[in-house]
């Protein structure tokens, strides 16, 4: 029996071509920028072309082998599989079992939607080394919407074969779809204002007016305003505060290309995210792959009752660095715990009752070293930069201040079969994670904490190729034994839990 | 207070850490020499020299004596039933508990020096992390390696 082979959309050579290109972009910035040094002399140097030549060998050869991919690549299923394959010289071939998919992650770039076309990434729990097991460059909406119903339909039908009696109840649980959040504008404005990244917006900007200064006859200016101080003052005052409020627009207008119609959706076990202005993205998060929930609030949102939670999950969204996926970009503390507790029935989420906290002996942990090493750098200011040197005084204060906050904030809990630490080292970190998905916890003593028997307690749970670990420092020895010989007892514990 | 894991390194581990801190200075004094040799050629400050012996004298002090006693003295392990504990560290002592449920394999490694001495290394890894215990008899090793590989197949996912 032959099986019909799909192949992809012609556009994908295209997509494939500008993949190339945009890896080749900065060494051609490069080149050109070499070039550009020497390029005033008269004679026409042959050897001068030999990089644009090359360049161009070089995308010819990636416009073939684009190409070649796009030709050579067919997909199709058999036997439960969906199997891949491509290359003219090597043959590369993939055959994925269907229940061992776990998701199908979208992204459409605005070259795809001209096209209504989207990217499709095959995720399996095998695909740890942070590339999915299979990408499909460009296929249109209908060719993807085949590939999930062919393997949902084999799985629905596998279960059929080994579940008879609870055939029908599968099928109506594949209905079951809950809009669980979505952001709305107000939202994306109030994360666009707090977020970290407005400060590299703000240097960014503050970069650009520094340039802009230096064509604007500054001199004159100052000239004509030394006269009067204040009058300067007003003038700085106003550059600063539009440099603020271009850095506030800009951010604005990055947060809503990234997070525009930000929705969680829930679907059975799984969690579907999309987002996107420009280039819209889908991933899906198989609720059993979540390790971890972290819920960060940096200083600015803890000021207005707001956080970020993110999920630490097993899973790769797309490639590297998206093994920590933002679950809610920002919430309200008040509204999160109804979702949170939608999508994880099975952890609680008591956050308000009182932490173990560290004890009092252990406060100058917190800031005594760091002053002491912070001391010779103030005075090294101090002295190279007489008069203004001294402000660097103040650093010691923001050291010791923080160190304070940090004491206020650390502490953990323990809840039948599930760990929360809260730890800060500028955000609030609030880290939730079960028994049996915690990898290793880790108890951290030196000789000055030992002195004071006092300890730092580290826990890892699995996500991407090194694991996310959560770290609360300077808790009672006591206190972090018990942590340890609670993860210890399994046995025990769950006789406990049953009763 | 929790109780210190039961079993140390075989006192020919420290043995082996001492070479290594030996190779390691050596290395460091040829450099060293070879900076006095400029210096004495083209004159530059003589305090080069005492900076250059100083330097070697702290950092073979360091690594032949007393980091290697330190490191030895902390390094503890035990491989119980449901999980593996292990001691190490030289400033700071990380205790690190490991659940048999988690270890996803195992393996010995063997250089030349610890071959010559009869010593592996085991590391075992988990989804997220590898710890090692250094510097056990062969023998020991592989028996080790054998039993968590044993255990970690027995230990069920209970929680």
């Amino acid at each position: 029996m032959m099986y019909k082979k799909y192949k992809l959309h012609p556009v994908s050579a295209v997509i494939n071509f500008l993949k190339g290109i945009k890896e080749l972009l900065i060494p051609l910035f490069l080149v050109l920028i070499a070039n550009g040094f020497h390029s005033n002399a008269d004679e026409a140097n042959i050897w001068e072309y030999i990089p644009m030549l090359v360049f161009l060998a070089v995308l010819i050869l990636y416009l073939i082998s684009g190409i070649i991919k796009w030709l050579t690549f067919v997909y199709w299923f058999e036997e439960n599989e969906l199997r891949v394959e491509y290359g003219l010289f090597v043959k590369k071939k993939r055959y994925i079992p269907f229940d061992r998919i776990q998701s199908f992650n979208y992204k459409e770039s605005i070259f795809h939607r001209l096209f209504g076309l989207v990217e499709v990434s095959v995720e399996t729990a095998g695909s740890t080394d942070g590339r999915p097991e299979a990408v499909f460059t460009a296929i249109t909406r209908d060719a993807a919407n085949i590939i999930e119903k062919e393997t949902k339909k084999a799985k629905v039908e596998q279960k059929q074969d080994d579940e008879v009696a609870h055939s029908v109840s599968s099928e109506e649980a594949l209905q079951e779809v809950r809009v669980i959040h979505k952001m709305s504008t107000k939202d994306l404005m109030l994360l666009a204002t707090t977020s970290n990244s407005i400060g590299v917006v703000i240097a960014g900007v503050a970069a650009l007016f520094s340039q802009i200064v230096d064509v604007i006859p500054t001199d004159w200016i100052m000239e004509e305003l030394s006269a009067m101080i204040e009058f300067g003052i007003m003038f700085i005052a106003v550059l600063i505060f539009i440099a603020f409020f271009i850095a506030w627009i800009l951010s604005i207008i990055i947060t809503f290309i990234n997070y525009y119609d930000f929705t969680v959706v829930q679907e059975n076990d799984r969690i579907i995210i999309t987002r996107g202005l420009l280039e819209r993205k889908r991933f899906i998060i198989p609720i059993h792959r979540v390790q971890g929930i972290k819920i960060i609030e940096n200083p600015l949102r803890q000021l207005i009752q707001c956080a970020t939670v993110v999920v630490e999950s097993a899973s790769w969204g797309f490639g590297k660095g998206e093994t920590n996926i933002l679950l809610f970009p920002i919430i309200s503390k008040s509204e999160m715990l109804n979702p949170l507790k939608q999508l994880f029935p099975h952890l609680t989420f008591e956050l308000d009752r009182e932490f173990v906290r560290p004890p009092r002996k252990s406060k100058p942990h917190f800031y005594r070293v760091y002053i002491l090493c912070a001391l010779p750098m103030v005075g090294l200011c101090s002295y190279f930069f007489y008069p203004y040197g001294l402000l660097s005084i103040y650093i010691v204060f923001l050291i010791y201040f923080l160190g304070l906050w940090q004491f206020q904030t650390n502490g953990y809990r323990i809840i039948g079969n599930q760990l929360i630490l809260r730890y800060r080292v500028i955000n609030c970190v609030t880290f939730i994670a079960e028994k049996k998905r915690i990898q290793v916890i880790q108890r951290k003593q030196h000789y000055f904490q030992k002195k004071k028997s006092i300890a730092t307690v580290q826990a890892t749970v699995m996500s991407g190729a090194s694991g996310a670990t959560a770290k609360v420092a300077h808790l009672n020895e006591s206190d972090v034994d018990e942590i340890l010989s609670w993860f210890e007892r399994r046995k025990e514990m769950e006789k406990e839990d049953g009763t | 207070m929790r109780r210190e894991p039961e079993y140390q390194i075989p006192r020919k581990g420290l043995t082996v850490w001492r070479l290594y801190g030996f190779i390691y200075t050596f290395f460091l004094s040829i450099i060293a020499g070879v900076l006095c040799f400029f210096t004495y050629k083209w004159n530059w400050f003589h305090i080069v020299y005492y900076v250059a012996i100083a330097v070697v004298i702290i950092v073979g002090f360091a690594l032949i004596w007393l980091f290697p006693k330190i490191r030895w003295n902390h390094w503890r392990y035990e491989v119980r039933e449901q999980e593996i504990e292990i001691q190490s560290g030289l400033f700071v002592v990380k205790r690190t508990l490991i659940p048999m449920v988690r270890v996803q394999h195992v393996d010995t490694t063997q250089g030349p020096i610890l071959k010559k001495y009869d010593l592996a290394n085991i590391a075992i890894s988990t989804a997220a992390t590898t710890h090692v215990i250094p510097m056990l008899i062969t023998e020991e090793a592989d028996r080790l390696r054998a039993r968590i590989s044993e255990l970690a197949r027995v230990a069920e996912d209970d929680v």
